[in-house]
Parts: structure tokens; C-alpha cells; sequence
């Protein structure tokens, strides 16, 4: 594998190096897109020229375009940014920048024309959503906290994985099939205090893009989606701040030039104060408790040359959770990305990254002054990836690259945290394991016409276990009994690579127009994932440790095929319909009873099986205008076949939710005062029920249906409403400023976060007042009711 | 780890409420529930016999009165148990079970034979049986008296132990069962590594024996009781108990029924141990 890779790849770069050579008579107009008032890039700008075909900017905001010798008219247009009209003479390779203006804040009818509606029809991508900041931070939230992870699972396709949750389910897909990535680097956990939150900041984020399905080539590693997101540039005109103080958290961000047009930076940090509030408890040990998160993001960028620019970007979260002295969870994830972005031509754009990602949590727990222990867990990754762009022709565009990671998995270290305890504890490390995974691939971006769009490519993956430690490997298929103290194990040298898995992910996808603003789009693709989390709840907990493929587990594969329709009407909806079918192998899940926590033997309480999730997503939206928003629904169905579970019959994933809605509107009053409302409703979670009920061991004990998944909680639904009023704007004034109210849960629903079954207690009385004490009953538990927030958010 | 998970569900329920809902779920036929354990004590061996019902049926417990019931041994055990009461059927004289031997329950109802076999372990009797004074709340304990065995381990791995404390003949399990092995190191609960000659000076060095987790009164009998168990009778209770835990929070164990030994879908469970005692008056 490796030879084949260190062959290939130098072979395939010079071939593709040459190619654009071949193109005689034909000058190349590259450049930068970005915002004129910060210097912000602009991701996704659309070049179009008036003859015929055009460009889109990259993540870096940079675009090519080649083009036979002549007089051109090009339009550099970005959504909510005034077009540029440039008229070029080409006869040379030419540079152009553009800064485009921001529309002023206009209230009334949108002028939607036909040709910015044509383009958004061919512009969509199947299966990929998109959401900007600025919009994810009008959709009310609870407690006013802007949650960019909370909030795309308003989209179509895109399920919350409930209540208390960052998490959410792609298509049928577990959480931790989920690739978040930012600036690139992987996010292994994307929660704060166990959920409630995501670890994003609004105000440093720049995009955020969701590949559901028609996956490019250029990301692998997860099976169901790629969240892609991007940090803010920083300010490269001038200095400015943002910020915000709410119920929950506060942030401040700063930014500026540092060399004025050139280079920038941005700073943002954000710091829960909830344990402010627990000293208000009646209860001592909740008093004595510690409750908080904080994270910070940082990025700067600096021009070398016209041909280089380099980019550092870090980010640093912590979650502390401890109980009065005596218990202490912690958590969190950093990340580094140094890039490089290089032209080696007006036609090749080359981005090398190193990063680094780390996560981990630990926890401490003192018995007494000489029993104090801790435990911990990581992952952490070094990666170097190299990606290139060929700007062949304007119909024509090749990317191609690689990426080598280095894993390293910490499974846990028990330790005496102190002197005292030391003495009478040794030390326990759970073997740490390494591995290697690989990633090359190659892609076309293809416009065959005005109607026939396509992009095809292939992703070669590997994984290879690195050995250094002691490996439980024997795991008996036959019997697919757990792995017990007497199981065989087997050891590795340093270094060794003595178990590698190689995947073919083919990836395709493809649009017709029918007509200037109907199209039919297609895709498929092929993914594999060799690092998985275990988790035996409905919700991702940072204490789910992550682990890899090895010799008991085969790497997950999933296969997909999508199929979209989107039509844009003239009074300025985009409207789009979906329909896919995924199958999937290798899915996980566990036997029941299984210890996952600290399990040495992890791999023998894993139950591997098949799995498959078929849908129907429906899209309207309108974005333009006085009134907007968009409605999406979802019908979906996500099953699980596994052997030893629910008798080896197929059955319901438990993040099956068949039918989602949600409605998002938002109304404009004025310039200053802006209202949005939202609803959603999503079926109830399927979980086992007890079929009987048994007396043993002088307790009542619910003996539960051997089909899994045999029964739903009650639906989930709620609706939310947020008002934003802005501070009045003075040309002379910098500083702006704006209150945010917001009402969570407004009708006050009474959602099940759980329904769970045992013994009436006398201290139940108290809130079921009618029930009898040694009665067995079913208890429903509920997070969150109506919640009022109000936040304030400035800028200057 | 349970006391972990409990510790974390409770900063969830901080903004959580609770409340009993009414559902219509799925019921099977009834089933046979065996609750049986026989020990290396010379005493009658005792099992019952119950049959699960709906889980919402809140009527009296159905018991089985006419099974046949017997007990072999590989040590030519071969004994039959007699319905006297509620479900109890009894072995007509007292009997021990002997380390290393199998003994398999037969339990034939209705047409259906119900098969429990189990091996009865090898333990050694409590050395020692003391009590101390914490003159602080440590943090997880609160000052006060309390009572601790010593006893020995074999040396061989795989020490499944489960102790009953009773205070003034009591059972103290507010905590639930105090379930110990040797996974990780030693039967803490035995407290090998404690000079229990010298409590005083031991706990002046900082060392603190592992106590039963209830704090006692000068004059108070403290009696231990010591199981030698199997795994697969430890890991029922460890499971069982935490079904029973349940608290409606993400920590909660996903449903499931736990191994047990009863052949043929029966409920409940069959053990066989090795049983040892020990008594105290607690003195100042």
C-alpha cells in the first residue's frame, strides 16, 4: 500500500501539473474574492461570465478561470453583497481581486431576478446543506445560547439527537459517524456541559457546510457526514470587536488587521457562568459544586507573497464538572491547523495543512486525603494533508491530494492522584494503541453543458494498526462469547503494521437542468470508517471513548444513493425534494449487559451487524425579502439487523425518528426590529419495554421484550420564539449593538426526554400524589420547559 | 462506577422533573421465576418458585405449588424439595454443598423441565472481624463508627465475594449489594494489606481500612455475612441492580434482562456459594 502511494502520487502530480500546459491560445483570470468592509474571503462567490460559463471561489476565496484570448464582461456575485461588473481585456494571465459591499439593510420586496434564481438551481448541491452565520443566529435557541450544531438539525435529513444534546443523526448514520472538522481538524467531542451546548461560537464562525450524502472525495474517515466548518479570517481593515453577554455565556471577540489588507487575525473566547447559580441551591453538595465550560478560537493569516499566504487557526474548549471537592469531571478538545495556501500557477491552487487534534477528559474522584484517583482518556491525531486544484478550463477543474494520520488512543489510566494514595495503589494503564490511516483521491468537476453538470472521483483509504502493545485478538466467531481473562493475546513489536484494511470509495454525483430553474440531481458514494465511538445511550457523553478497527473489527462501509429534485418559483422559493437509501455494514452495537466503561476487552461486547435507512426530505424556503424562512420535513426509516440482538430480526434504530418537521419564519418589522419563530416536531424515540414483571431478590424487577426498540416515547415538539431588536444606526458611530429575547419551549410542552419503569418510592408521593408506594409504574422524565432568555450582542 | 454515573445524572436532574405517565405496553404469557440458593452451611436448602405477570398488574404474587424439585450433586447429592409455603420448597434434612462440586436444580412444571447447574467455589473463613472510629467525614463517609473484616484471598485470580452486613440483625444494603473481586488488585472488602493489630497507629499513618458503608453505635451486634459466588451469579446481581437503578437519565443502563442460569426461558436465578460469618459487639 505504501509503496503503491509513494509511487503513484508523485506520478499523478506531475501529469496533472502538465495537463494545463496543453491548452494553447488561452489566458487565465485568477484571484480573491472578499468582503470589502472586513477583507473577509468569501467562500462560494460566483464568477460568471457574460458569454457563457464562470467560477465559484474556493474556501479560500480564491477563483480561476481560463479563457481564450478576448474581451470579456465578468459579475462577481455573492449572496446579500451588491454585484461587480469588470470588463477584461485578456490578453495576458491576470490577476483580479474584488471587494464586494454588502446590500444595505433594505426593507421590501426582494428583486429576485430570473438569472440569480437560474443560478441558485445549478449552484445547490445534492444532499449538501449550508447555513449562514448570520441566519443561525436569528433562529431562537435555549437560553439565547447561538448553537450553529443545534440549529442545522432544522434542515432536512439532519435529526437532533434530542433534547440535552449536541449530537445528531445524518440519514440513518450513528453521532459518531458524523466528520466535524474545524478549519479542518477533526472535533472528536462537539459538546459542552454534557450536551446542552455546542462548542462553537457563533461569532468566530465563518460557514458552515453539511455534506449528508454526495460526499466528495476529498473527505473520508466517517460513514454518514461531513460537517464542514470554517473560522472567521479576522478583520483585515481595521481593528473592531464583537460580543455578547446572555444567560448563560458570555463572549468577546477581537480582530484586526495585521498588515492592513493583508493580514489579520481574530480571537474569540466565550465562558459559561451556570455555576453562578448553583450556590442558590437548597442542597449543600450541589452548592459546593462546579458547573462550566469555556473555549477559545484563534486564527490569523499572513500574506508571504502573491503566490502564498499562510494560516494559523487553534481551538481550545474545556468543560469542568465537580462535585464539592470530591468529584471532577473534565473535558475538552484543542485543535491546531497551520495551512498553506500556494499558487503554482494561475491555475493550480495547492493547500498543505498540518494539524493536530486532541481530546480528552479526565475525571477525579477522592474516597478520602489518601484515596484520591483519577482516570483518563484521549485521542489525538497528527495530520498532514495536502490538497490541490487544477483549474483546467471553465468547464473543467481537478482536484486531487492525500492526507496521512497518525492516531493515538488512550483507553484510560487509573492513577493515585497524590503522595498518600500512591502508597497503596499502582498504577493501571489500559494498553494504548497507535494506528495509521491514509487517504488519497482524485476528482473531476465537470460541465459537459448548460444542462449536464457532473463530478466523479475516487477516495483510496487504509488503515493500519501499529503495534507497541499487548493486543486481546482471539475472539472466537463461533461462540461470540465476551472476551474473558483467559482469551489468547498477542503482541506486536514497535512499530509493526500487522493489521491493515484498504477501501475503494468510489463518489459521484450529477445534475441535469430540464429547465433554466428545474433540476434533477443524482449521487452516490462509498464510504468507509475505521474509528468508531463506544456509546451504549441515546446521547454522546464525552466519556464514550473513541477506538479503532483492529483484527476483531472490521471497518463500518456504507453505500448511497440519493436522488434530488429542485425547483425555484419566481416569487422567490427554492424548493428542493430528496429521496436516498443507504446500506450499511459493520454497524455497531452492544450485547446486552455490556461494560464498556473501562473494559480492557472492549472489542468482546461489541455485536457487529448490518444496517439500512431509506428517506424522503422536502425543502421550501424563502430567503429573500421582508417575511422568510423555510419548512423542512423528513420521513425516515433507519433499521438495524445484528446477530445476537432482538433474536437476529431486524429492528428499529433507536435514533430512528420517522416523521421531523420544522418551520422556521422570520419577519422584518423595520430596520431596527426583526421576530423569528420556529416549530418542530419529531416522532418519539423508539426503546424496549418491559413485558413482565418478576419478583426477586424481594424487589420487582421488569423482565424486557427481547425485541429491541419494541415501543416510542410520545413525540417530541415545541415551538420557540426570538425578537431582535437592533440599536439605531448612526453613520458616524462605529458601534452597534443589539437585545435578543427569546421564549424556549413557548406552549410549555411537557416533552419526555425519557420514560424508564420501576418501583413507586415514598418520596414519589410527593410530586404523584395518587400513586401507592411498591406499585410498579412507568416514570416519564422531562429537561426543559419554557424557557425565557435574553441576551445583548455588540459590535464596534 | 455506578456511584459515578449516579453522582453525574444528578447534575442532569438538576433541571429535570419526573413524573408517572400511563402506557400501554406489550405483556407475555406468564413465565417461571426461580429464586434459589444453596450454601457450604449445613441448613435445609430452600427454593421458590413465582410466576412473572404483566408489569402493570399490581395483584398479588403468583406462586407455583405443584413443581417437582430436586437437587443432584456431583458429590452424589441427590435430595428432592418439598412445597411447604407461598412458593418455598425445602429439603426434608440440612445439607452443605463442598467446594469445587456441581450441583444442577431440576425444576419440572407444567410439562416444562427448568435446568439451573452451578459450581460451588472455594473460599476461606474471616480472619478477623473489627471496628474503628473516623473522627471526620472523609468525604465519602461520614465520621462515626465503623466495622471491617479481614480476611485472606486465594491466590489464584477470579475472586467473586458478595457480603451482607447486618446491624442488630438488619440488613444494611442502602447502597445496594457490596459486590467485591479481584479484577483490579485485591478483594478490597478483606482488607489484606490492613495491620489489624495495630488499628491505631495504621490509621494515625493514614491508612484507612475499606469499611461496610454504614456507620455503627458503641453496643451494636455487627454481624458479616461472606459469599464466595461465581461470575456469573456476581454479574447477575451487578446487572439486576442496575436495571433497578434506573433514574430516567442518560446514565442509565440501556434495557436488558441479565444472564442468568435457568434453563428453557425461566426467570431468576440459581446459586450456588460458599458461606462464611462473623460477629462483633461493637465496643467504644
Amino acid at each position: 500500500m505504501f509503496k503503491t502511494f509513494k509511487i503513484t502520487f508523485p506520478l499523478l502530480l506531475s501529469l496533472l501539473v502538465c495537463e494545463s500546459t496543453l491548452f494553447a491560445q488561452e489566458y487565465t483570470i485568477s484571484g480573491r474574492v472578499k468582503d470589502a468592509a472586513n477583507g473577509e474571503t468569501l467562500l462560494g462567490a460566483t464568477v460568471l461570465v457574460e458569454s457563457g460559463g464562470g467560477a465559484i471561489t474556493n474556501e479560500y476565496g480564491f477563483y480561476s478561470l481560463s479563457l481564450e484570448k478576448g474581451k470579456y464582461t465578468i459579475t462577481y456575485k455573492y449572496l446579500g453583497f451588491d454585484d461587480v461588473v469588470k470588463t477584461v481585456d485578456l490578453d495576458q494571465n491576470k490577476t483580479i481581486n474584488i471587494e464586494l459591499m454588502a446590500k444595505a439593510n433594505v426593507i421590501g420586496p426582494a428583486i429576485v431576478s430570473a438569472k440569480s434564481l437560474e443560478k441558485k438551481v445549478e449552484n445547490k448541491k445534492i444532499s449538501v446543506v449550508k447555513m449562514e452565520t448570520a441566519k443561525i443566529k436569528e433562529i431562537p435557541v435555549i437560553f439565547g445560547e447561538v448553537d450553529i450544531l443545534k440549529t442545522i438539525t432544522l434542515l432536512p435529513g439532519i435529526q437532533s439527537a434530542g433534547e440535552g444534546n449536541s449530537g445528531f443523526n445524518v440519514r440513518g448514520g450513528s453521532q459518531d459517524q458524523n466528520l466535524i472538522l474545524l478549519d479542518e481538524a477533526t472535533v472528536y467531542n462537539a459538546s459542552h456541559l454534557l450536551g446542552f451546548f455546542s462548542v462553537f461560537n457563533g461569532d468566530a464562525v465563518k460557514d458552515l457546510e453539511v455534506y449528508k450524502g454526495g460526499i466528495p472525495a476529498k473527505y473520508g474517515g466517517r460513514l454518514s457526514s461531513i460537517v464542514d466548518i470554517k473560522m472567521r479570517d479576522g478583520n483585515a481593515k481595521r481593528f473592531s470587536a464583537i460580543g455578547g453577554i446572555g444567560t448563560i455565556s458570555s463572549r468577546l471577540t477581537l480582530e484586526g488587521p495585521l498588515v492592513k489588507d493583508k493580514s489579520s487575525f481574530m480571537i474569540a473566547g466565550r465562558r459559561s457562568y451556570a455555576d453562578v447559580f448553583l450556590p442558590l441551591s437548597s442542597d449543600r453538595s450541589v452548592r459546593e459544586s462546579k458547573l462550566y465550560f469555556y473555549d477559545l478560537n484563534m486564527k490569523a493569516n499572513y500574506e508571504l507573497s502573491d503566490k502564498d499566504r499562510l494560516y494559523v487557526s487553534g481551538y481550545f474548549g474545556r468543560d469542568v464538572l465537580g462535585l464539592s471537592q470530591l468529584f471532577k469531571i473534565n473535558w475538552g478538545n484543542a485543535t491546531a491547523t497551520l495551512r498553506w495556501n500556494h499558487l503554482v500557477n494561475e491555475k493550480m491552487f495547492v493547500n498543505t495543512s498540518l494539524v493536530y487534534s486532541d481530546f480528552n477528559y479526565g475525571f477525579d474522584i477522592k474516597f478520602a486525603e489518601n484515596a484520591s484517583f483519577g482516570l483518563d482518556q484521549a485521542i489525538n491525531d497528527i495530520y498532514i494533508k495536502s490538497d490541490w486544484t487544477n483549474y483546467l478550463n471553465p468547464n473543467s477543474k481537478l482536484n486531487f491530494g492525500g492526507q496521512v494520520t497518525y492516531h493515538r488512543f488512550n483507553p484510560g489510566l487509573f492513577s493515585a492522584n497524590n503522595e498518600d494514595s500512591r502508597a497503596i495503589f499502582q498504577d493501571i494503564q489500559l494498553e494504548k494503541k497507535k494506528a495509521l490511516e491514509n487517504g488519497i483521491y482524485i476528482d473531476h468537476e465537470y460541465t459537459h453543458s448548460k444542462r449536464l453538470n457532473m463530478r466523479y472521483g475516487l477516495r483510496v483509504s487504509s488503515f493500519s494498526n501499529i503495534g507497541g502493545s499487548e493486543f486481546v485478538y482471539t475472539k472466537d466467531p463461533q461462540t461470540n462469547e465476551p472476551i474473558s481473562a483467559l482469551t489468547v493475546k498477542d503482541s506486536f513489536s514497535n512499530g509493526d503494521f500487522y493489521n491493515t484494511y484498504i477501501g475503494l470509495e468510489p463518489r459521484a454525483s450529477i445534475s441535469y437542468n430540464l429547465a433554466t430553474t428545474l433540476a434533477l440531481k443524482g449521487s452516490y458514494n462509498r464510504t468507509f470508517q475505521y474509528i468508531q465511538q463506544a456509546s451504549n445511550t441515546a446521547s454522546a457523553f464525552p466519556t464514550d471513548q473513541w477506538f479503532s478497527v483492529n483484527k476483531n473489527i472490521k471497518p463500518q462501509k456504507a453505500d448511497q444513493v440519493a436522488l434530488g429534485i429542485f425547483k425555484n418559483f419566481d416569487i422567490g422559493l427554492e424548493t428542493s425534494m430528496e429521496i436516498y437509501y443507504k446500506w450499511m455494514d459493520q454497524q455497531i452495537d452492544y450485547r446486552d449487559n455490556a461494560q464498556i466503561a473501562f473494559n480492557e476487552n472492549l472489542d468482546g461486547e461489541l455485536l457487529l451487524g448490518k444496517g439500512w435507512a431509506y428517506g424522503a426530505e422536502f425543502y421550501v424556503a424563502k430567503t429573500e425579502g421582508k417575511s422568510s424562512g423555510f419548512i423542512s420535513y423528513t420521513w425516515a426509516k433507519t433499521m438495524r439487523q445484528i446477530e445476537g440482538i432482538s433474536g437476529g430480526d431486524p429492528y428499529v434504530a433507536n435514533f430512528d425518528r420517522r416523521h421531523n418537521l420544522s418551520l422556521v419564519f422570520t419577519q422584518k418589522f423595520s430596520k431596527r426590529l426583526l421576530a423569528t419563530a420556529s416549530f418542530v416536531y419529531s416522532s418519539g424515540q423508539p426503546f424496549t419495554t418491559p413485558i413482565s414483571k418478576y419478583y426477586y431478590g424481594g424487589k420487582w424487577n421488569a423482565e424486557y421484550d427481547q425485541v429491541r426498540n419494541n415501543y416510542r416515547i410520545p413525540a417530541y415538539h415545541r415551538a420557540d420564539i426570538g425578537v431582535t431588536l437592533k440599536s439605531k444606526e448612526k453613520p458616524d458611530k462605529r458601534f452597534k449593538s443589539n437585545w435578543n429575547f427569546s421564549i424556549y419551549n413557548l406552549y410549555n410542552r411537557d416533552n419526555p426526554y425519557a420514560i424508564y419503569f420501576r418501583t413507586v418510592e415514598t418520596e414519589d408521593l410527593e410530586k404523584n400524589p395518587d400513586a401507592i408506594v411498591g406499585n410498579t409504574a412507568a416514570f416519564q422524565t422531562t429537561l426543559f420547559r419554557m424557557i425565557p432568555a435574553i441576551t445583548w450582542n455588540f459590535e464596534f | 462506577m455506578k456511584k459515578f454515573n449516579l453522582i453525574l445524572g444528578f447534575a442532569i436532574l438538576l433541571s429535570a422533573c419526573e413524573r408517572i405517565v400511563e402506557l400501554e405496553i406489550p405483556s407475555s404469557d406468564p413465565t417461571i421465576v426461580v429464586e434459589g440458593q444453596i450454601t457450604s452451611q449445613l441448613e435445609p436448602w430452600e427454593v421458590r418458585l413465582t410466576m412473572s405477570q404483566p408489569y402493570f398488574d399490581q395483584g398479588t404474587l403468583a406462586f407455583v405449588a405443584s413443581a417437582d424439585v430436586s437437587i443432584v450433586g456431583t458429590d452424589g447429592t441427590d435430595v428432592n424439595l418439598i412445597h411447604t409455603d407461598s412458593g418455598y420448597y425445602k429439603t426434608e434434612f440440612s445439607q452443605q454443598c463442598l467446594p469445587g462440586e456441581t450441583y444442577t436444580l431440576s425444576v419440572k412444571y407444567d410439562g416444562e423441565e427448568y435446568l439451573a447447574t452451578e459450581q460451588a467455589p472455594l473460599a476461606f473463613p474471616i480472619d478477623t472481624i473489627a471496628s474503628y472510629y473516623l473522627p471526620e467525614n472523609n468525604g465519602f463517609i461520614e465520621e462515626g463508627y465503623y466495622v471491617f473484616i479481614q480476611g485472606r484471598e486465594r491466590v489464584e485470580k477470579g475472586d467473586f465475594y458478595l457480603f451482607k452486613a447486618y446491624r442488630n440483625d438488619t440488613l444494611k444494603d442502602d447502597f445496594g449489594s457490596n459486590l467485591d473481586n479481584d479484577e483490579f488488585g485485591s478483594v478490597s472488602f478483606l482488607n489484606e494489606d490492613f495491620d489489624i493489630n495495630n488499628i491505631t497507629s495504621e490509621l494515625s499513618k493514614g491508612k484507612t481500612p475499606r469499611p461496610f458503608p454504614f456507620t455503627v453505635e458503641p453496643g451494636d451486634t455487627v454481624r458479616v455475612e461472606q459469599y464466595a459466588i461465581s461470575e456469573k451469579y456476581f454479574n447477575y446481581i451487578f446487572d439486576i441492580e442496575a436495571q433497578q437503578g434506573r433514574s430516567g437519565t442518560p446514565f442509565d443502563p440501556p434495557p436488558a434482562n441479565p444472564n442468568n442460569n435457568i434453563s428453557n426461558g425461566g426467570l431468576g436465578y440459581f446459586s450456588v456459594v460458599h458461606k462464611e460469618e462473623a460477629q462483633i459487639v461493637v465496643d467504644e
